[in-house]
């Protein structure tokens, strides 16, 4: 009797919350069918936003250059970001202070001022803008929200396991790759999944560090909105949304069918 | 015993090296301009100056600041509200669907945000799909004023941020004995009890995690803020955009960002202070 | 884990080694440059566009300044900041001869006064600021001027642009004084002025114009009229209103920044967009008017004879070009803005 009463709110919250974040991009999908330029209000259905998108090239080319560059940063800064924290939370090392403080500053600085101090500091390196730059600059915003979620989790163990370790001769290395990397694992994989998100959005820290030859796609979108989204752009984000779900049900059909 | 050294050695040199360029030299740049003068044809030129600071001393300030904690703050609470339980139930659900839950919840967030936000625009508008549906349902007469008014702040900051709360504390929660929640049950412990004993202290640390990475940086988001929210009123990350982008006076942009990285910074040092001791590592992050 | 990262570094190489030298970068709204006329310019001269955009002369301003020269060869700024950047010698001087097509452009917009010493842009678009209303919701208003948005009757119920020179230009007016008033004490009594009429401003916005007015979440206020044109287009109730008292008149650009790497490029590509055809494509992309006559000729009829696009010149003798203020005028402006906000 109680299991099954907590049984119903355990669902109906897990269902309210997912309605809620599902019900704009229901929307964003609906509207893609809308025919009318700027309007948010239906006005019948059209395919021809999907013959527009089609044919704008240049958008699946930003499209793939933002989902390069996505993978890549939250990739290394996952690496980064994860050997920060199992550092701070494993040594005792002079600057540990500094580490955290530098952190936290760059999760505080406000992005207009993080994307003009990086843009500086890149033109002093004379680093040529593009791919490259965008990458640095992305790694650098991600690393901080890796760097948490991956801490918050080691805090929570007795930190007494590792050192009965250490006592029974693990060398360190063997200490962080068969201990504190299985038992992270579930943070490393939040902070990539948030840094992956982070950076595939981003669009005032890439707008001062993004140059000529390499557009990406939260740029191009806010720089194609200045009248207001087209549903040009609804119809780009309902493909990418169906094939993002596809992906995710195949691949997860594949795994368990393995287990 | 000697690849250890090599591989503390490598780790940290790659993480001062990174946070030592682009965070340190960075913040260091920011806060040498705000002590810089500027001219019109001069982004900065080095005049000491302590002008930028002064400008910035008046109740304007401590207004814009007010504005905007207070937003952060509410919506840090929701995104508390929602997510806590959120995550808890989705951590206990089969292994199998965990996973993909979980990554049902990120999808929404990897199409644009400019986008979503005018999809919820679209639903609260005065002719918007949320007002239809409730005159249609005969609930309401006329239609309700929902965008251009906090609520919609509130909902648009929110649904951005609510990923950032849930899967921090997902991760906490992944790890939690479950045995510890049975225990207490068979002792009789009320629903009550089990969370505020129990999971929550358990969760600390994940909890203060979602907190950092919701509050500090809806700080400064505006974008959202100024589209749903009609502008009417001025936000932190308004007056940086401002001073940076329109009124070209890098200095005093530069000096809001360190005084806000110093109050918050504060903020954080004050509550770490008050923590017992042996709590403090949970939280110094 | 390594060899994943590993496969994406190749990955990476092997998409940037493809850049080519015959490119040319421009750097302006991609709501104006629609991909076919970018391939179309690509496929007539062999040069490879590298398009990148942004969404607001400030973010341009701020970004070239902070880079220096030599990134893009293309820009595309308005007029007040055309002026802007000839002060700070940020603009390559333009040899017109180089430009076939130059002869298109209307000789009213030539040696305009953001740009009187040679030739540092080319004029394209250009558009008014103007007061629009829904008849829906005011049928009989009689609304002729900016003053009188002031009246209490509209409390809480026009629609602003999110823009400081926008509504300071609306309040220099009503004093008397020219929109680019530098005066500091004349920028104070405008600030007064817009004390007054916040009381009646309902919301501010600069980005999704066309939706808020067309889908009528506002009804009265104060609009562009190329996106009101867009607006009306759906919405039969909006008439737009060119103020008495005057209004301002902004042009957008194409120049080259100083120190472009593809010079000869970069006037091969405005010469493009100077083409009759590429202008009237450009115009369908945004219903903005432009400057080149023989391109206005190729409009179908409802954007080619539009009295509010294209407005009579006995109304166009009232509207001022936006220029640039100096520094210390655009400080008292964010300063003002910000109390006007706040309050």
């Amino acid at each position: 009797m109680k299991k099954n009463s907590s049984n119903i709110t355990r669902y109906t919250w897990l269902t309210a919350v997912y309605a809620f974040l599902y019900i704009p991009i229901f929307v964003v999908v609906f509207y893609s069918f809308n025919n009318t330029q700027f309007s948010l209000v239906w006005h019948g259905m059209t395919l021809n936003w999907y013959q527009d998108l089609w044919r704008d090239t240049n958008l699946w080319v930003a499209l793939f250059h933002s989902l390069l560059l996505a993978l890549c940063a939250s990739t290394i800064a996952v690496v980064i970001g994860s050997f920060a924290a199992m550092n701070l939370y494993w040594y005792r090392f002079r600057g540990r202070h500094l580490l955290y403080g530098l952190v936290f500053i760059l999760i505080v600085t406000p992005d207009i001022v993080l994307g003009i101090s990086l843009l500086i500091l890149f033109s002093l390196m004379h680093l040529d803008l593009g791919f490259w730059s965008l990458l640095l600059a992305h790694i650098t915003f991600c690393i901080p929200f890796v760097v948490i979620t991956v801490y918050s989790r080691l805090v929570d163990f007795d930190s007494h396991l590792f050192e009965a370790a250490r006592d029974l001769g693990a060398s360190e290395i063997t200490i962080f790759r068969r201990i504190m990397l299985p038992l992270a694992l579930p943070a490393i994989i939040v902070g990539l999944l948030l840094s992956f998100t982070l950076s595939l959005d981003d669009v005032v820290i890439s707008y001062f560090v993004a140059g000529p030859g390499y557009e990406i796609l939260p740029l191009k979108i806010f720089s194609m909105a200045r009248l207001g989204v087209r549903p040009e752009l609804n119809a780009l984000c309902t493909v990418i949304f169906v094939i993002t779900v596809l992906l995710v049900l195949l691949s997860h059909m594949t795994l368990r069918k393995k287990t | 015993m000697k690849y250890d050294s090599h591989f503390r050695y490598f780790s940290l040199t790659l993480i001062w090296a990174w946070l030592g360029i682009f965070a340190l030299l960075a913040f260091l740049l920011v806060l040498g301009v705000s002590f810089l003068d500027h001219t019109q044809a001069h982004i900065v030129i080095p005049r000491l100056t302590f002008t930028n600071y002064q400008f910035l001393f008046q109740p304007m300030l401590l207004k814009i600041f007010g504005k905007s904690f207070s937003i952060a703050a509410t919506v840090t609470f929701f995104c508390l509200i929602i997510g806590y339980p959120f995550a808890y139930f989705l951590s206990q659900l089969d292994r199998h669907y965990k996973s993909l839950l979980m990554l049902f919840l990120i999808i929404p967030f990897w199409t644009s945000s400019l986008v979503r936000s005018y999809a919820i625009m679209a639903i609260l508008k005065t002719k918007g799909l949320l007002n239809l549906l409730l005159l249609t349902l005969g609930i309401i007469h006329q239609p309700m004023q929902l965008l251009f008014t906090n609520v919609a702040v509130i909902i648009g900051l929110v649904y951005n941020l609510l990923p950032f709360m849930v899967l921090p504390l997902y991760a906490n929660f992944e790890r939690l004995d479950r045995r510890l929640l049975e225990a207490a049950e068979d002792l009789g412990a009320g629903r009550f009890i089990k969370v505020y004993k129990i999971l929550l202290p358990l969760t600390k640390p994940g909890i203060y995690a979602g907190v950092m990475m919701v509050f500090l940086p809806s700080m400064t988001l505006f974008y959202i803020p100024d589209l749903l929210g009609g502008a009417r009123s001025l936000l932190l990350g308004n007056l940086i955009e401002n001073q940076f982008l329109f009124a070209n006076n890098w200095p005093v942009g530069s000096a809001v960002s360190v005084i806000l990285t110093a109050v918050m910074g504060g903020m954080l040092f004050i509550y770490w202070r008050a923590t017992q001791r042996h709590e403090r590592q949970q939280v110094l992050l | 884990m390594i060899r994943l990262i590993l496969c994406l570094f190749l990955v990476c190489w092997s998409g940037l080694s493809l850049a080519e030298d015959n490119v040319v970068n421009v750097y302006g709204w991609s709501s104006d440059m629609s991909n076919e006329i970018i391939q179309a310019f690509e496929k007539e001269t062999g040069i490879k566009v590298n398009h990148s955009g942004y969404s607001s002369n400030e973010e341009l301003y701020a970004k070239l300044r902070a880079i220096g020269p030599g990134s893009y060869d293309v820009i595309e700024p308005s007029s007040y900041y055309v002026s802007r950047m000839i002060a700070q010698n940020m603009l390559e001087p333009i040899d017109v001869t180089k430009l076939k097509n130059y002869k298109n452009i209307d000789p009213e917009f030539l040696h305009p006064s953001y740009d009187p010493k040679g030739v540092h842009a080319i004029p394209y678009f250009w558009g008014v600021t103007g007061i629009f209303v829904n008849r829906k919701y005011y049928p009989d208003l009689k609304i002729t001027r900016w003053t009188d948005l002031w009246q209490p009757q509209y409390k809480n119920q026009l629609f602003m642009l999110d823009d400081p020179r926008e509504l300071f230009s609306i309040a220099l007016i009503t004093l008397g004084y020219s929109p680019n008033d530098s005066n500091r004490e004349h920028i104070k009594q405008a600030y007064e002025r817009l004390r007054l009429l916040s009381a009646n401003i309902k919301l501010y916005n600069s980005s999704a114009v066309v939706s808020i007015v067309g889908d009528e979440d506002a009804t009265l206020g104060i609009m562009w009229n190329g996106n009101f044109y867009s607006a009306a287009a759906y919405n039969k109730n909006l008439e737009f209103i060119f103020p008495e008292d005057g209004f301002v008149i902004w042009v957008d650009n194409f120049a080259i920044p100083k120190g472009a790497e593809h010079k000869e490029n970069a006037y091969k590509f405005i010469d493009f967009l100077l083409k009759a055809e590429t202008a009237k494509a450009m115009s369908l992309n945004n219903s903005e008017a432009i400057t080149n006559t023989a391109g206005r000729k190729l409009l179908p009829p409802e954007l080619r004879d539009s009295k509010v696009i294209y407005p009579s010149d006995e109304i166009l003798k009232r509207g001022i070009y936006q220029e640039d203020i100096n520094d210390a005028a655009l400080a008292d402006y964010a300063n003002y803005w910000e109390k006007l906000k706040l309050q």
